[in-house]
């Protein structure tokens, strides 16, 4: 009987190489990290429950759920707006996994877990911008996109969530980028040309940023 | 051209989906066929201000009813479509 093995593998398992890429000779422009092992769920209001699910976002998690584009932080979770009544819940370790979360949103959502469905790309550096500037069409400057801000865009045709977490202790920016599984090759190899001649310093970590 | 999306800002127009005339309304159950026919293959080629849809699929993924003009892609209003995030649907 042939065996199978159900556990969990990054999408970027195979086109991510730690180490350097790019020119030579210069400290890293860019740094691209794969966030990997997080929990991700899709929260969606049910049709004309937006305040009941508000209410119940503000229960669980002691906030205001986005309900612009914005990423919000909590301790032990980000809540990132992902169109007009939804958002998604990143954290880790469970403590808002899908069971978790489907009691707390039983009346007033419908939750779709996306943990294994997209890749978490952090990309910092004093580069980020420039390199995001040639595949974006959206302002990321910080006086249009300060830290906190969110976006649902597409780069590269490929349809990402975008936010601005909080700054590197350097105070670098730093801009996380979350794309479908499928896409997540395809957008790395896109983003390893964009940033080469900046040099880039390619990295995973299990850490939420 | 590019669409301010009452949900995410001003984006370009690589991001949205065109599907056409937003005026037509399905005829009530036991139309003429007439009506029906009209509905569902008839569209006029507006010369000016027309009212249209365009999906944000590269975005918020929300519909949209967007106000342009044909023959100077000035685009006069945008606003979510009917239903369109359960708030406007509880309005």
């Amino acid at each position: 009987m042939a065996e199978f093995s159900w556990i969990a593998r990054s999408p970027l398992e195979k086109a991510l190489v730690v180490g350097g890429y790019g020119a030579r000779g210069t400290t890293a422009g860019v740094s691209l990290t794969e966030i990997r092992n997080f929990d991700l769920i899709q929260v969606m209001a049910r049709r004309g429950k937006a305040a009941e699910l508000a209410k119940a976002a503000e229960t669980r998690f002691g906030v205001t759920a986005p309900n612009a584009p914005n990423a919000v932080r909590v301790p032990d979770a980000t809540l990132i707006w992902s169109g007009p009544d939804q958002f998604l819940v990143l954290s880790k370790g469970g403590i808002h996994a899908m069971e978790k979360l489907s009691q707390a949103f039983s009346q007033s959502a419908s939750l779709s877990d996306q943990s294994h469905a997209r890749a978490l790309i952090s990309v910092s550096g004093g580069k980020a911008r420039s390199m995001l500037a040639k595949l974006s069409s959206l302002d990321l400057h910080p006086a249009a996109f300060p830290a906190g801000t969110a976006a649902a865009t597409a780069v590269d045709h490929t349809s990402i969530n975008l936010w601005r977490g909080s700054d590197r202790p350097d105070g670098q920016a730093v801009f996380n980028l979350l794309v479908f599984a499928t896409f997540a090759e395809s957008l790395w190899h896109t983003m390893l040309d964009a940033a080469a001649e900046y040099s880039v310093e390619i990295s995973h970590s299990e850490a939420l940023a | 051209m590019r669409i301010v999306c009452p949900f995410c800002g001003e984006r370009e127009l690589g991001e949205f989906t065109y599907l056409g005339d937003a005026k037509s309304a399905r005829p009530a159950a036991g139309a003429s066929e007439d009506e029906v026919f009209d509905y569902v293959y008839m569209r006029d080629n507006v010369a000016g201000p027309m009212s249209e849809y365009w999906y944000h699929g590269g975005g918020c993924r929300a519909w949209l009813k967007v106000a342009r003009n044909t023959l100077t892609h000035e685009i006069s209003s945008v606003e979510p479509a009917a239903g369109v995030g359960a708030k406007q649907a509880a309005r």
